[in-house]
């Protein structure tokens, strides 16, 4: 069974189709990449996926259960976490605040008290290696260690899908090899599927994913193992067309 | 006979109600550019009724004449108390306020205590009460932080802080006005005859203050399509990061569209006392304030001809539920008619959340 | 944080209003003013565990202070009789309870599902509407009030009457400001709070943190207007022995409430307490010095705070301590 299923998933904002009638599964513990060019509709389809938007079409399983009209907090009790294209964490909230506070109400949620949540956050402190910065509020960190804060923060929800909104953006590469590492890590010890959403096809998607979904002006354009897809026509047209128009737009 | 009262009523809400649409398209222009709701809409309305008010009584000039008064005494205090207050909390580029250590405290207390000794000189003059001496020194001891420190936009999210900014604008300006007016409530009498309908009569000041609120509506409807200013500001209400692209000034847009939303809320404290030329007191903006709140979500908040169509809806159903009400026996009818417009606003907001949103996305 | 410590922050609090209250008993003279600062500090505790907590402005507020009156008005009014003694008085703080909670109920239905300045908007008239219901369908004797310090006499005897509205009435405010300090920081120290912290940060991402925000705001809102309905059947009913719609649906209280939390620190424990007694003491001050120049005088002073420091006194309290011994006393 699938961890995740969309089926015929639609959504529009006014006259325009943000994401069109897109279907896919995620298998648990897979490593997909959802990739496309800006206004492709990734996050959008992240936030029905995750119950920011509801769906004007479609049907949204998650672990056996139909989604599609839970609320996001819902989702997350099933084990759905997210970090977003601009880290949102917390700002007033101290770094193990923030983690905690995933821990508290995430997944595993229900049985943990304050102070075991505590403890819960200290030890993904630890693997994020912001020890040093356990006790500052959120709001004052650098963008990339804001970034660690958010998915520190999904994965001590304890999720089964962990979903990562334009996970590299802003990065050199050095940290993207870090980031890729630090992705399939999670994966295999925590044996968490991972989409993870990225602007342009690049060394991290082929480091990272096992398969990738492009999406283009809202519609799934091709959905197939990594390199088949760095491979595929059609892929190269949506950027090289891109590539070229922008080409043709300086010139 | 049932027609009759049922076009009555008909036609003296029509009137009231453009009034009512006039007096809250400048809450949905602030809204739709800034996303600022002016929660002391009221009050501004208020200044607009003295303005009528002490023109009338002590210059004779007659309300219709207020007019572009009050427009332009609510532009300069739409100006001020944006550059002033709301400015640091929503401004695009920002204005915050850098940290404020114990130097800056120091030299504004020394503004503080500068301006009351100029305030208590002064007052040998002036008669002064020494209120009012506080009031200043408190205000420029603030105009001294903000604009001798002022620099970084402010990292939180200023919706709670323009709600509470905005609701204390209102009460300075009520509690200024009463200092110098008093409390009691006031009125005058500007008589141009009455038209007779037949099924109903009509003042003819009240037919020139619906008049006058169809007219101001016509104007703004043309300034935002036809003129390049107007279609600046538009750019701002339907996407302010693309207007900036564009090369449009979206902080001065900003200015300006707070500026001229309290200038046409200042207008129509005019036209509503030419409607209701008694009652006028500092806290008449009480009620006016929920009313254009009902107004506003009735025809979209952000969107100023909205809110001209929600003003006349409004207009229909309060005078007629006041009818209806009066025949109720044992009620109060004009209690009532101001709970019916609260409950009116709860069922709005109850039924289209989602939809009264749509223009935030 | 862990362990017994949590709660430490609550023996400044209980000591700040022991001193208050042993000032009052001591000085005599000075009662009604020490009487007045318990409500202004009670009033602010209330208001700060929904506004302070979540960032959202009721500016109904007062009228769950209302209704608590009522419910305390109503009670006495017509079981005087009955020969419950002191028991009316329990009775009526239950009223007075339920009441503000069946308001903040039909209020939050509605309200509570509604985002930042829509909520605002929701919230604006519901003291007015209120007060616009009572007097208009000539509920509890409509515009006229209640008066009911003859079925005070009555209940309780004319010497227990007179010192429950002279002396009890006031130290049940501050039981008032005790009591919702304790929720305040029972909250701040469990799920409640930091799922309230959260949602005041970014609503969004709260929800997908697996936080029913709706639930969390409905327990902060349903608690500050219980409180309040207790503040009101107490330090207005049982003070006054009478109640008038439009005193008790006076949009100025909430005024009042904002600038406490305001001046004090919006979400923290001990912020209302400081803000109360500034407030309340600069009002008496400025009461008998400017009469009616209150609000002149403090709101440009809310303006300021805003825009200037946000954080409120206790915030700055906060930074000032943070890292020293002091730090697990200041929240
Ligand atoms: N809340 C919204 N209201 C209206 N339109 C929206 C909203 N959210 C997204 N859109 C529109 O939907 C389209 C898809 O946007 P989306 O953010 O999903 O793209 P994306 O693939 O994530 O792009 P990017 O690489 O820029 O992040 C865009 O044209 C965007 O303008
Ligand atoms: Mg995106």
């Amino acid at each position: 069974m699938p961890l995740l299923k969309c089926e015929h998933v639609s959504k529009r904002f006014g006259g325009m189709v943000a994401v069109d009638d897109v279907s896919f599964e995620i298998m648990s513990g897979e490593l997909m990449a959802i990739v496309g060019p800006n206004g492709a509709g990734k996050t959008t389809m992240f936030n029905l996926i995750n119950g920011v938007f509801l769906p004007d079409e479609g049907h949204i399983w998650f672990a056996g259960v139909d989604v599609t009209r839970f609320p996001s907090y819902k989702r997350a009790h099933l084990g759905m976490g997210r970090t977003f294209q601009i880290p949102r964490p917390f700002a007033s909230a101290t770094v193990q605040e923030n983690i905690a506070i995933g821990a508290m109400f995430g997944a595993a949620g229900g049985e943990l008290n304050v102070e075991e949540a505590m403890e819960v956050a200290d030890e993904y402190i630890d693997l994020i290696g912001l020890k040093a910065h356990r006790n500052k509020p959120a709001g004052g960190l650098t963008p990339i260690e804001k970034k660690l804060v958010e998915i520190a923060r999904a994965l001590a929800m304890k999720p089964r899908l962990l979903l990562m909104d334009e996970a590299m953006a802003g990065m050199n590469p050095k940290d993207i090899d870090q980031m890729v590492t630090f992705i399939r890590h999670i994966r295999d010890v925590e044996g968490i599927a991972v989409v993870a959403m990225v602007e342009h096809i690049m060394r991290a998607v082929a480091g990272l994913a096992e398969r990738v979904m492009v999406m283009h002006q809202g519609a799934k354009l091709v959905d197939e193992p990594t390199r088949e897809a760095l491979n595929d026509p059609r892929v190269i047209e949506v950027y090289l067309g891109r590539q070229a128009e922008e080409f043709n737009a300086k010139g | 006979m049932f027609f009759e009262q049922l076009s009555g009523n008909l036609v003296q809400g029509l009137i009231l109600g453009s009034v009512y649409g006039m007096a809250t398209m400048g809450l949905s222009l602030i809204f739709g550019v800034l996303q600022v709701v002016n929660v002391g809409h009221g009050a501004f309305i208020m200044v607009g009724a003295f303005t009528a008010l002490i023109l009338f009584q002590s210059l004779g000039v007659p309300p219709i004449l207020a007019i572009p008064v009050a427009l332009l005494i609510g532009m300069c205090l739409g100006m001020i108390f944006y550059y002033g207050a709301v400015k640091p909390l929503v401004s695009p580029s920002g204005a915050g306020i850098r940290k404020v250590g114990r130097r800056q405290l120091g030299k504004a207390a020394g503004v503080f205590v500068a301006v009351m000794i100029a305030m208590r000189i002064l007052s040998g003059v002036l008669d002064l009460n020494i209120a009012f001496s506080i009031f200043i020194a408190i205000i420029l001891m603030y105009a001294f932080l903000v604009y001798v420190y002022g620099g970084r936009r402010q990292e939180k999210g200023p919706e709670l802080a323009t709600l509470l900014v905005t609701f204390s604008l209102g009460v300075i300006l009520e509690e200024v006005v009463k200092q110098i007016f008093t409390s009691e409530a006031r009125g005058y009498n500007w008589d141009l005859g009455k038209l007779d309908l037949g099924f109903t009569v009509l003042p003819f000041t009240k037919i020139l203050a619906s008049g006058g609120s169809l007219t101001v509506a016509v104007l703004l409807y043309l300034w935002f399509n036809k003129t390049r200013a107007g279609m600046a500001m538009r750019s701002v209400v339907e996407d302010s990061v693309g207007a900036r692209v564009c090369g449009v000034n979206v902080d001065w847009q900003y200015a300006l569209s707070f500026s001229l939303g309290i200038g046409l809320t200042v207008t129509s404290g005019v036209l509503l006392t030419m409607f209701i030329p008694v009652g006028i007191n500092p806290y008449m903006g009480g009620g006016y304030t929920l009313k254009a709140f009902v107004i506003a979500v009735l025809g979209g908040l952000a969107s100023p001809y909205g809110a001209f169509f929600g003003g006349v809806v409004f207009g229909l159903l309060e005078n007629g539920s006041y009818t209806l009400l009066a025949a109720l026996p044992g009620g109060e009818p004009f209690a009532l008619t101001r709970f019916f417009s609260f409950v009116m606003l709860l069922v709005i907001l109850l039924i289209r959340p989602t939809g009264l949103l749509r223009r935030k996305g | 944080m862990r362990g017994s410590g949590k709660y430490l922050p609550i023996v400044p609090v209980l000591a700040a209003y022991a001193l208050l209250l042993l000032y009052g008993l001591a000085a005599p003279g000075k009662w009604q003013l020490v009487a007045q600062l318990a409500f202004y500090c009670a009033l602010g505790q209330a208001f700060n565990l929904f506004m302070g907590m979540t960032g959202y402005v009721d500016f109904g507020y007062v009228a769950f202070l209302g209704v608590g009156t009522y419910g305390m008005a109503v009670t006495i009014s017509s079981l005087s009789d009955g020969g419950l003694g002191l028991g009316i008085i329990l009775i009526g703080f239950l009223a007075a309870a339920v009441f503000s909670t069946i308001l903040a109920m039909a209020v939050g239905a509605v309200a509570l599902r509604l985002r930042g300045a829509y909520f605002a908007i929701a919230t604006i008239g519901v003291n007015e509407g209120f007060r616009y219901l009572i007097e208009g369908a000539r509920i509890w004797n409509g515009a006229d009030g209640i008066i009911f310090s003859r079925h005070l006499k009555t209940a309780l005897g004319r010497k227990m009457a007179m010192t429950v509205s002279t002396f009890w009435a006031d130290i049940f405010v501050f039981g008032v400001a005790v009591l919702a300090a304790v929720l305040t920081l029972y909250y701040l120290r469990n799920k409640v709070g930091y799922a309230l912290l959260a949602l005041r940060e970014d609503e969004d991402a709260a929800k997908v943190m697996g936080i029913d925000v709706t639930r969390y705001k409905i327990i902060a809102f349903i608690t500050s207007a219980a409180l309040a309905g207790l503040l009101g059947a107490s330090g207005w009913a049982l003070k006054l022995t009478y109640v008038y719609p439009p005193d008790v649906f006076e949009i100025h209280y909430t005024v009042e409430a904002i600038i406490i939390v305001l001046l004090g620190g919006a979400g923290t424990l001990m912020g209302p307490i400081a803000g109360g007694l500034i407030y309340g003491v600069s009002k008496y001050f400025l009461a008998i010095t400017l009469p009616g120049f209150q609000l002149l005088i403090f709101a440009p002073i809310i303006i300021a705070i805003i825009v200037i420091f946000p954080e409120g006194l206790v915030g700055i309290l906060k930074g000032k301590v943070h890292g020293t011994s002091l730090e697990k006393f200041v929240i």
